[in-house]
């Protein structure tokens, strides 16, 4: 009886390793090409934006993962004064380092606003199976985009058009090493098909915090910083993709900000020497280098006093 | 649309692997950079059997639509695969039971009253009552067997063998005197792998001694490389000159099937399954079938396996003459196993399942077992072994199920006496060969019971010669060591016990490569 148990422990043991229980499951390199494709299976939403779900994601929020957000890494928020100069909805676009920065951008917003944004989710990442869907909407009023295909899913425009502001990372995925990638033009075509402004976003720090690959933030409170821009807006005239590259120049300048002071980042955007966001053309190992140290703080870290003692 | 087959290459994101050993399987953690083959997915099955299966009848190849070669007063036999084909049982109504119904049919239409049903066994046992049932269909069965016009072929009655003669390398053939004598001859088979069907049909199924030990020896099969590939085995070579001499002689109207790679029906559907694919219900199913097979008796675990009915598709059926039909069930065959490998590798691992062509409802013994993994699994190839010459081989099977002593009474004397002496096929052929072909005992079980031929562990024993030829080293997982040295091998506990035994032949850091089988498939090596 003892060998049984003994063996059967070992058999679920070697079961959850191998097919790596509680964590995403992988395919082996030389079988990628044999995955087949998933099945576009729509997943409604809709209920995760009514008064139950709100109530319950409010909860969560304040009572378990903001505290637990704050707990992992420091933040410091900039720009937030632009939310006053419009009514909503909005798209927030920023760029996309890390798991983090969803809630790094949510638990920025004022309440008011973060109970009212959605957030643009791969479909084929966060919604691929029934407990991942159910569980990203409830927390992050996540909706699901499809990020391989050209169309976009027909539901952003639905939660923009009920009022909603939603969260895009135009990059379609998280960055391998920290810098931004090619931003696609599904944002510019939301904003200009329902005439809403898009606020540029840009964060710093949470592919250091926790980079691709990782399941938690590195220890020991690693600084963040998220900066809001100013709103921008899709002229009459201007198309999609004159629109588009222009709030990438924005989420840019505030990169560039962030690192050094509006004035300078001002005078490099008339100038148009902007640092490029997609990072200094050196060998990857340094680019990875470079992102993985985190901004330095204001001011340093608070200890208590007992502490110091 | 069903996936191509693929060859994986072990990294650190592959899960551990299933491997076959006998009455069970286990889980492998295989070495990074180790190759498992995988086969194709499953062709999708034609949407309408019966349809199908008319639509061959009346438009054959290269041969006139079945019922305008029926007609009142003529003597009409029909031939069939025995239960060796497919592996495991197809679950009822068999495929073969349904072609059969369709060309009764026709027959009855013409008025033919002279029909016979012969199971084309060879030298294989006797199928029982049950057996034939269920191969044939129950409105067959009940239509012909109390008459006595379904049965099994038996090869050692004289009287009713006939000599049509010889081919031009002075081989004979001798077949049943009913089927050569009829004015049709209709042979409905499963092409389950390459190596089935074409003239190996008539010229093998309903073949004696006589004629079979002309290419079933150790030297024939060591020139079939392989036998899954007709053109280049000279096993078939054989079978082919005597066709040919068949055809002038018989008219025969062959109809061959193939069927998809469906084997294995719930719960047991995370057998076929790539393991990085399977769902948490695949993990939780293949957990709670291997802990209870952990604690099942052996007979209960034989049960559970044999009892296992497959629920394969049909993907075609083909009629009219011999080789123009093969040629197009072959196509159908390579389409669903075939595998591009590129090049050889040191060492090569199988799974040895709990089901043979030999031991349906019966037991894997381990000469059975040897003939699975050196003869079956071994040439399952074109072009080329997937081992290279000089390599080793690695099987998997307990070799602990013992003999079945109503189906395989001369595989214990040859266990216990002929392998004694020598394992080495020529040597026991040659020595051995006559006497068990000609025991009286032997015969008489044969024909009266539910045995082999005596003869047939030797068959065996040449399937895998030309393993034995080939590779230097065999080297059997989590075998009885006894019985792996009796057969002239070595037995290990684990894999890295074989690599370790086997780094004498290939070296430290050999290439490996695994055959994911079943379900089946055919390593096409480039």
């Amino acid at each position: 009886m003892s060998s049984f148990i003994k063996e059967s422990v070992d058999d679920v043991r070697q079961v959850s390793r191998g097919w790596r229980w509680g964590r995403r499951s992988l395919v082996p390199r030389s079988a990628e090409e044999f995955v087949p494709a998933n099945r576009s299976t729509v997943f409604r939403t809709d209920w995760s934006r009514e008064k139950p779900a709100m109530a319950v994601r409010e909860v969560a929020h304040k009572v378990g993962l903001e505290p637990l957000f704050r707990s992992q890494v420091r933040t410091r928020v900039e720009g937030l004064d632009v939310l006053e100069r419009v009514d909503g909805p909005v798209i927030f676009v920023a760029n996309h380092a890390s798991h983090l920065d969803t809630p790094l951008i949510l638990f920025s917003l004022p309440d008011e606003w973060r109970r009212r944004t959605g957030v643009a989710a791969a479909a084929d990442y966060f919604f691929d199976t029934w407990w991942r869907a159910i569980g990203s909407s409830l927390l992050f009023n996540t909706f699901p985009i499809d990020r391989r295909g050209g169309t976009m899913a027909a539901t952003p425009g639905e939660v923009l058009a009920d009022g909603w502001s939603l969260v895009i990372f135009p990059e379609g995925t998280r960055s391998t090493d920290g810098w931004m990638g090619k931003f696609r033009m599904g944002a510019a075509f939301l904003a200009k098909e329902h005439g809403v402004p898009v606020v540029p976003v840009a964060h710093r720090g949470t592919y250091a915090a926790m980079p691709r690959g990782q399941g938690w933030p590195s220890p020991g409170r690693r600084q963040v910083t998220i900066r809001f821009g100013e709103p921008l807006e899709c002229g009459p005239d201007e198309s999609v993709r004159e629109f588009a590259p222009r709030i990438k120049d924005a989420v840019a300048s505030l990169l560039d900000e962030d690192r050094s002071t509006w004035w300078e980042a001002k005078q490099r955007a008339a100038s148009g020497s902007t640092p490029d966001p997609a990072g200094p053309d050196v060998a990857q190992w340094r680019r990875v280098w470079e992102q993985s140290e985190s901004p330095e703080a204001d001011a340093p870290a608070r200890t208590l006093r007992a502490w110091r003692r | 649309m069903s996936r191509p087959g693929f060859v994986l290459e072990v990294d650190d994101r592959t899960p551990p692997l299933i491997v076959h050993e006998g009455l069970g399987f286990r889980l492998e953690n295989f070495p990074l950079g180790t190759r498992v083959v995988y086969p194709p997915e499953s062709l999708p099955a034609v949407p309408d059997v019966d349809e199908t299966i008319r639509e061959a009848l009346l438009n054959p190849v290269d041969s006139d639509p079945l019922p305008t070669q029926l007609f009142a007063g003529m003597k009409l036999t029909i031939a069939f695969d025995d239960l060796s084909l497919p592996l495991p049982t197809m679950r009822p109504p068999d495929i073969r039971g349904r072609i059969i119904e369709h060309v009764l049919t026709m027959a009855a239409e013409a008025g033919v009253d002279d029909v016979e049903l012969i199971a084309a066994n060879a030298l294989h046992r006797r199928m029982t009552a049950a057996e034939l049932k269920h191969i044939v269909g129950e409105r067959v069965f009940r239509s012909f067997y109390p008459q006595g016009k379904l049965y099994n072929f038996d090869a050692e009655d004289r009287d009713n063998l006939s000599h049509l003669g010889t081919t031009e390398k002075g081989e004979d053939i001798e077949i049943s005197k009913r089927a050569a004598e009829s004015d049709l001859l209709v042979y409905v088979n499963v092409n389950l792998v390459a190596m089935d069907g074409g003239h190996k049909s008539v010229g093998i199924g309903l073949a004696s001694y006589k004629s079979l030990r002309h290419h079933h020896n150790a030297k024939t099969m060591v020139h079939s490389r392989s036998f899954m590939d007709h053109k280049h085995s000279a096993m078939h070579h054989s079978a082919w000159r005597m066709g040919r001499v068949i055809k002038d002689t018989v008219k025969v109207f062959q109809i061959e099937t193939t069927l998809n790679n469906d084997i294995f029906p719930k719960p047991y559907e995370f057998l076929q399954k790539r393991e990085w694919e399977w769902s948490v219900k695949d993990q939780a199913s293949m957990l709670a079938v291997r802990r209870g097979l952990s604690v099942a008796p052996q007979k209960m675990r034989h049960k559970l396996f044999h009892d296992m009915r497959s629920v394969y598709g049909l993907t075609g059926v083909n009629a009219g003459e011999v080789e123009a039909v093969h040629e197009r069930t072959l196509q159908k065959v390579h389409q669903q196993h075939c595998v591009e490998v590129q090049g050889q590798s040191d060492v090569l691992v199988m799974g040895i399942p709990y089901v043979g062509p030999y031991n349906v409802n019966s037991s894997l013994n381990p000469i059975l077992a040897t003939c699975m993994g050196l003869g079956y699994y071994f040439n399952s190839y074109r072009g080329q072994p997937v081992v290279r010459k000089g390599g080793a081989v690695i099987l998997y099977h307990p070799l602990n199920e013992g003999f079945n002593q109503l189906h395989h009474p001369s595989y214990v004397d040859f266990y216990e006496e002929v392998l004694a002496e020598s394992t080495d096929p020529a040597v026991v052929g040659e020595k051995y060969e006559q006497q068990f072909a000609q025991d009286p005992w032997y015969r008489h079980l044969y024909r009266t019971s539910h045995a082999y031929h005596g003869v047939h562990p030797f068959y065996m024993w040449y399937w895998s010669a030309h393993a034995m030829d080939h590779v230097d080293d065999v080297i059997w997982v989590g075998a009885d060591r006894r019985v792996a040295a009796r057969l002239g091998f070595r037995a290990a506990s684990t894999l890295q016990d074989a690599l370790e035994m086997a780094s004498g032949t290939v070296g430290r850091s050999p290439s490996i490569t695994y055959l994911h089988n079943p379900p089946h498939l055919l390593a096409d090596v480039r």
